[in-house]
């Protein structure tokens, strides 16, 4: 069966938008992030108090937060993204953005102390926490144009 | 891959169905029929056409209480979607109306 050229890309502009879809309800949602950064540099100063009462409960608020966070995200996302989608480019560039901010702040915390600056380990996550705020979103964005990117069918 | 125009995945409801599952994993009943804007039998009726091609998988399960109803392309549905989309490329290549790249 032959159908006309304008009817043809119609539907492969139908299958460009329904991919799109799928890419959109997949990506972590924008709130995620800065939530994540402000969770975690409450409990690694919670932590880094060294009081017991303090400590305990940050752990508490961290693990309860995180789970909401979690929580929230997964019951949003109704549907997998196909992992080729994502790919080795897409997978690099989240190993990428996780080795950065851990060698950020490990470094920075492990820096201050030999300086011995007081609570070198919180002020060591506050770049960590900036940069899940602002390149968490950032990230997002490229994986949705790789994912985009992909061809619509055959060999990804 | 060669391509062959599948009219079974043509038709506009389950061209918008088989689009959705070739980008995922397993997708959410509810989801599918949120977003492609079917009644619940409207989208069952598709399903079974498409599960009878040996299209889909459909896998019922429980989460809680809950039944939860997914659905994901078989490989011989991503083969034949494949086969179609280029199909359906090859019809606009060879016009020259391409739009947009792919």
């Amino acid at each position: 069966m032959s159908i006309p050229p304008i009817d043809a890309e119609l539907a492969l502009a139908e299958v460009r938008s329904r991919r799109a879809q799928v890419v959109d309800a997949n990506l972590v949602p924008g709130w995620f992030w800065p939530a994540v950064g402000g969770l975690m540099l409450m409990f690694v100063a919670a932590v880094e108090s060294g009081r017991p009462a303090v400590v305990a409960a940050g752990s508490v608020g961290y693990a309860l937060g995180l789970a909401g966070l979690i929580l929230a995200v997964l019951r949003r996302a109704r549907v997998q993204v196909r992992s080729q989608l994502i790919g080795a480019r897409g997978g690099l560039a989240i190993a990428a953005f996780t080795l950065v901010l851990v060698a950020v702040g490990v470094g920075l915390g492990l820096a201050l102390a030999a300086a011995g600056v007081p609570w070198p380990a919180t002020i060591g996550c506050v770049p960590v926490a900036a940069g899940l705020a602002f390149g968490g979103p950032v990230l997002m964005s490229y994986l949705r144009r790789v994912m985009l990117s992909r061809p619509l069918a055959g060999r990804r | 891959m060669s391509a062959r125009f599948d009219d079974l995945i043509h038709a506009p409801t389950r061209l918008s169905i088989v689009s959705l599952l070739a980008a995922t994993e397993w997708a959410d009943f509810k989801y599918l029929r949120d977003t492609v804007g079917l009644s619940d039998s409207a989208l069952s009726k598709q399903l079974t056409t498409l599960e009878e091609a040996g299209y889909v998988e459909i896998r019922k399960a429980f989460v809680g209480k809950r039944p939860r109803t997914s659905v994901r392309l078989s490989p011989a549905g991503q083969a034949a979607f494949a086969a179609h989309v280029a199909a359906l490329q090859e019809i606009v290549a060879r016009s020259g109306l391409t739009v947009v790249p792919d």
